[in-house]
């Protein structure tokens, strides 16, 4: 397309991992432009959440290089990563479930010393998602799916991340709070927070990316311009297809 | 008279985690056989559904028969030995198990010789049996690992040749294939496969949909959890659609396909207009 | 009237105490998911070092407090360092064998240091007691109130409102979660085995004072107390673990009120045992939550056995069998048969442990019933020596699965747990039926081994007797694992869920494993008591239990002839080297220590 292509935010080249001796990604390669909204679109168990557990250094890969704003990220635990400007929202939101909705919250500031500007992000947040201010002092547990998935956004927003990965965030959500999530995504992206996703859910995520890859048994099958891939039949015949993608 | 060809029945199945609806109000019936898929997004509720099914969960209400018989509750080891066999969606192989030993323990409701039905003292002769060996033991252990042979077979030559491989340095499609080989090998009346082309690239896909279609062509009776559509439409007589617990829609496949609530569920609106160009095509 | 008031104020003192170690159980629990049993160790330490201030160092009461805790933590962090962070990508059940493996370490270094003397700890507070209502009350108990109250509040305090407090909190509801926060579960870790150090070395100090004696076997006694305490209030769960503790204090000192005070523990592990029965996430917990995640095949290090040629065996068990008709020493047969008979106990113990994986850490119990057994079958029954033994077997095999059966439903750590309290209960009931075991007099003038008439008194005699029982058990123990009864253990072990969703019988298959491995360790059990001629409740103590479970595991875990080859480098090597007794357990802990986390599978590979 004619967009000029920024450069590169996150990379991840010739990533090959495996566990045990199951190899899981093969050759891995994707770029993440900054300020882009880039999702990996893939089957259960094509390597779709593995690939963001090696962006947040939760699994090593046996060979490859991830580079994130010019320096390598191998080697480097999980939160030396969220403390380079990346925050995750974890499949499943992965709230800490006993603990209040504003902890939860504050916890996605864990990494920052400044007290004063946490509690005016913290402000911020409660305009961005208006529902959780009544809901504060509550268990997160207790939380409706929909609701989950905003405290977990504010958790990852608190930390002012450069990069927010997503694995799946509209998961399990009805359609009311598919749209809102949705629609936060892009409000986020907009204040230049570049976002990673995975999903299965091939038609929302590429309604709302700029680039998108295809993920099949750990290799990338088709990759490029949402708005190109949005039209194209090969994209859910790669994951949801069930013979030879064309 | 119909009832006799009912083999699998549920009505009202509910399963509910805290606030959590997994699987709400759930009826379906399943003739014997028949191939029906259930589809739906990740999250929908198939997987609790095959547990209640083989009663590795319980349910908060509703009831599941099986060949007219009213096995609600019923221990997972019992409903094995009542002929029904499920795979797991991530893979539950026994790791330091080989290939073979995997696959007889999926024949292990069918021992008789060395396990015999006496009460009591049942467990006390089966380790009798074990230890002393007398040749109807020896012969029936032979004949079931000749069986596994066949039952491997059927895999061409990705399982054969590592028969005595243990289960962990097997691939992930090839630990798919165990799964499914040891669910055979308990010789299922009815067969749950969850997602079995999970993590498969598009030539096992088609290898497992030939199996599988084989399968429903001598007559087993099977319920297929399964996100790949195009496999789902060639197999399946009837198509289940389920979202957030509930099913939303039921019926054969092309007309699940095209019905507006599935698309929007389970493929997005954006997708819509493709699904409904290929209906057409 | 007076005195249920004075057995209540003291259950509540003691369920203080009991509190100060369940709480950092729960905590390192909470963030781990690990029972560290080496707690009681720490607690031990700290009692030592009370003493080293209070009597040497004469320091002020507060100062003695902070000295312990702060010693104490030191020992805490220097376990998370260096025993169990190495671990944390191992299989489930390494960080469990190694704070086990710590805890000897620690209470034979104790040991070594001040010898296994018990000695006075003073309270430096006033000797005075105040009435209160009908009962009465000493400074001491004020003291261990306080100290209670205090570190509660304080434990509230940090978890509430530091930074690292909220780090706890968070890494234990979602560790994964917690480390994409930013949360360094590292610092995390040590922060909890700190705390939970530094409480467990307090209460052992005030334990010390209030009885005003220190002894090394202190230390399993409070990592069983504080275990019990934890688990009735729910694993991890801190507030409970409090609730546990204060219940347990309370069970204790009413039981010994109504039944006396060699009760006391049989009622915590009674105790223990039914609320893991009932209620095994606790009496707190919600009965029913979410199915556990599919765990599968991470329960040893997946290995394959080292091949080992037939010839071979039969080479070696060729020497074993001829070796007496050489001029060996008296002292090399005596060594032999020591370890023939650990071999038969390991075998047993790596049939349950390893083949099904039921890590039993009470497995000395089936030595006791097997020994008691055949010992009362041939003093009050006159039965043939080698029937008794026998009737040991049997009466292990049948007794020994009972008593364990309620484990059954139980998975991981829970079981060691429950198989440890179970070996305390056997041992406990033998001290307590004196009817039948007379009690803590034990039992003497067993007659000694004898086969069809002949006595077998000479060394080489023993020596071939028990060879040919081992190999025999062996033998057997090989014939099952090459059945279909060897892949059922091993599919159980591997995956229960699967395995059940095939047909397999939890209760039933390991019933059979325990069935045959009890008989194994009844038999050795049996041919010890004919040896000894002399047993009572401590003859067969948990030591053994753990000694067993270090052969298995150098052996190589399910492995046959592993066990045999661990039990002769075990018994055999220290012998070798004339090692002094007192120096062996320490060589055992580190042993399991090294194995742990350098070679998980043993030397010859699990099965």
């Amino acid at each position: 397309m004619t967009t000029n292509a920024p450069e590169p935010l996150l990379a991840l080249s010739n990533v090959n991992t495996f566990y045990g001796q199951a190899q899981v990604h093969f050759d891995l390669s994707i770029t993440v432009a900054r300020g882009h909204i880039v999702c990996l679109l893939g089957g259960n168990a094509s390597g779709k959440s593995t690939t963001m557990k090696i962006i947040l250094g939760l699994v090593k890969p046996r060979s490859g290089e991830v580079m994130f704003d010019g320096a390598s990220l191998i080697g480097l635990t999980t939160p030396q990563i969220v403390r380079r400007g990346i925050s995750s929202v974890p499949e499943a939101r992965r709230l800490f479930a006993d603990m209040s909705v504003r902890e939860n919250i504050l916890m996605g500031a864990f990494v920052r010393n400044d007290r004063d500007a946490v509690a005016q992000d913290l402000d911020k947040m409660l305009t961005l998602f208006p529902k959780l201010g009544q809901r504060l002092s509550q268990r997160a547990g207790s939380l409706s799916g929909g609701e989950q998935q905003m405290v977990a956004m504010a958790r990852a927003l608190m930390s002012r991340p450069r990069m927010i990965v997503m694995d799946e965030p509209t998961m399990g959500l009805s359609p009311l709070y598919v749209d809102r999530v949705l629609e936060l995504i892009r409000t986020i992206n907009q204040e230049d927070v570049s976002v990673f996703m995975v999903e299965q859910n091939a038609s929302l995520a590429l309604e709302i990316a700029h680039e998108a890859y295809v993920l099949q048994t750990g290799k990338i099958v088709l990759s490029g311009p949402a708005r190109t891939l949005k039209d194209d039949p090969r994209v859910r015949d790669a994951y949801l297809g069930g013979s030879e993608a064309a | 008279m119909a009832e006799q060809h009912t083999m699998l029945s549920l009505r009202g199945l509910t399963r509910r985690f805290g606030g959590l609806t997994a699987v709400d109000a759930i009826d379906l019936d399943l003739a014997k056989g028949e191939l029906v898929s259930i589809i739906g997004p990740n999250g929908a509720g198939k997987t609790t559904l095959f547990n209640l099914v083989t009663g590795l969960d319980r349910p908060d209400a509703g009831q599941v028969s099986f060949e007219g018989q009213d096995i609600t509750g019923f221990s997972p080891e019992r409903l094995a030995g009542q002929g029904i066999a499920r795979t797991f969606q991530l893979g539950r192989v026994f790791g330091n198990l080989s290939v073979m030993d995997n696959v007889l323990i999926g024949a292990h409701t069918r021992l008789r010789a060395v396990k015999p039905a006496v009460p009591v003292i049942g467990p006390l002769l089966e380790l009798g049996l074990a230890l002393l060996r007398p040749s109807s033991v020896r012969d029936e252990e032979a004949r079931l690992r000749e069986e596994v042979k066949t039952i491997l077979a059927r895999f061409g030559e990705r399982l054969l040749p590592r028969i005595d491989q243990p289960a962990y340095s097997l691939s992930y499609a090839n630990r798919r294939r165990v799964e499914i080989a040891r669910a055979l090998a308990l010789r299922p009346r009815l067969l749950l496969l969850d997602e079995p082309t999970a993590g498969m690239n598009p030539t096992e896909t088609a290898e497992m949909q030939a199996l599988v279609a084989e399968l429903k062509a001598e007559g087993l009776t099977i319920l297929l959890i399964e996100h790949k559509l195009e496999m789902v439409m060639r197999l399946s007589d009837r198509v289940i659609v389920m979202d957030e617990g509930k099913k939303i829609a039921e019926g054969p496949g092309e007309q699940v396909r095209v019905d507006p609530k599935v698309i929007e569920a389970y493929l997005g609106h954006g997708l819509s207009g493709t699904a409904e160009q290929e209906s057409a095509a | 009237m007076s005195s249920w008031l004075d057995y209540t104020i003291n259950g509540l003192i003691v369920g203080n105490v009991y509190a100060l170690v369940a709480v950092g159980l729960a905590l390192i629990f909470g963030v781990s998911r690990l029972i560290n049993f080496a707690q009681g160790s720490i607690y031990l330490v700290g009692a030592y070092i009370g003493w080293v201030a209070v009597v040497q160092l004469h320091t002020p009461l507060p100062l003695t407090i902070i000295v312990v805790a702060v010693a104490a933590a030191l020992v805490g962090l220097i376990i998370e360092r260096f025993g169990l962070r190495p671990l944390q990508n191992s299989v489930r059940i390494a960080p469990l064998l190694a704070t086990i493996g710590i805890s000897f370490v620690l209470d034979q270094l104790v040991m070594l240091t001040f010898s296994p003397n018990p000695r006075a700890l003073p309270s430096q507070l006033p000797d005075v007691r105040f009435q209160v209502g009908g009962g009465t009350i000493g400074p001491l108990d004020l003291l261990i109130a306080g100290v209670g109250l205090t570190s509660a509040l304080l434990l509230f305090v940090f978890l509430r409102y530091s930074k690292l407090g909220w780090a706890v909190r968070a890494a234990s509801q979602d560790r994964d979660a917690a480390m994409q926060m930013g949360v360094d579960v590292n610092r995390v870790n040590q922060a909890v085995f700190g705390i939970a150090a530094a409480l467990g070395g307090v209460s052992g100090m005030l334990v010390g004072m209030y009885y005003n004696q220190i002894d090394t076997a202190m230390s399993l006694q409070a990592t069983l107390k504080g275990v019990v305490a934890e688990v009735v209030g729910g694993a991890g769960n801190v507030p409970g673990a409090v609730i546990g503790s204060l219940l347990l204090g309370l069970v204790e000192s009413y039981g010994v009120a109504v039944f006396g005070t060699s009760y006391r523990n049989l009622f915590a592990f009674l105790l223990l045992v039914v609320v893991l029965v009932l209620r095994p996430n606790g009496l707190f917990a919600s009965a029913r939550q979410a199915p556990p995640e599919p765990l599968t095949g991470t329960f040893i290090a997946p290995s394959r056995p080292v091949p080992i040629p037939r010839w071979a065996l039969l080479a070696a068990a060729a020497i074993f069998a001829i070796l007496p008709l050489f001029p060996v020493s008296f002292y090399v047969l005596q060594t032999l048969i020591n370890a023939w008979l650990l071999g038969m106990l390991a075998l047993s113990l790596t049939l349950v442990a390893g083949t099904i994986g039921q890590v039993s850490l009470g497995h000395a119990a089936l030595l006791a019933i097997g020994a008691y057994t055949s010992a009362l079958l041939s003093l009050t029954f006159s039965a043939p020596v080698g029937l008794a033994i026998i009737g040991g077997g049997l009466m292990s095999a049948a007794l020994g699965t009972a008593l364990i059966s309620p484990s059954f439903r139980l998975r991981g750590h829970y079981v060691s747990i429950a198989t440890l309290a179970i070996g305390e209960i056997v041992s406990l009931v033998i001290l307590n039926w004196e009817s039948v075991t007379r009690g803590p007099i034990g039992i003497s003038g067993i007659p000694p081994l004898s086969l069809f008439g002949y006595e077998l008194i000479s060394p080489t005699s023993i020596y071939w007797f028990s060879f040919v029982v081992m190999v025999t058990l062996a033998l057997l123990q090989g014939r099952l694992l090459s059945s279909h009864l060897g892949r059922s253990f091993r599919a159980i072990r591997d995956d229960d869920i699967a395995a059940r969703a095939y047909g397999l019988s939890l209760n039933r298959y390991k019933s059979l494993a325990f069935i045959f491995g009890g008989f194994a360790a009844g038999i050795s059990g049996g041919i010890a008591a004919h040896l000894y001629s002399y047993i009572n409740h401590e003859t067969f103590n948990t030591q053994q239990s753990i000694l067993a479970l270090t052969v298995v595991i150098l052996g190589g875990l399910g492995n046959v002839v592993g066990a045999i080859v661990g039990a002769v480098a075990l018994v055999g090597l220290p012998e070798m080297f004339r090692i002094a007794a007192e120096y062996r357990i320490l060589i055992y802990g580190i042993v399991l220590l090294l194995l742990v986390r350098f070679r998980p599978q043993g030397l010859l590979g699990t099965m």
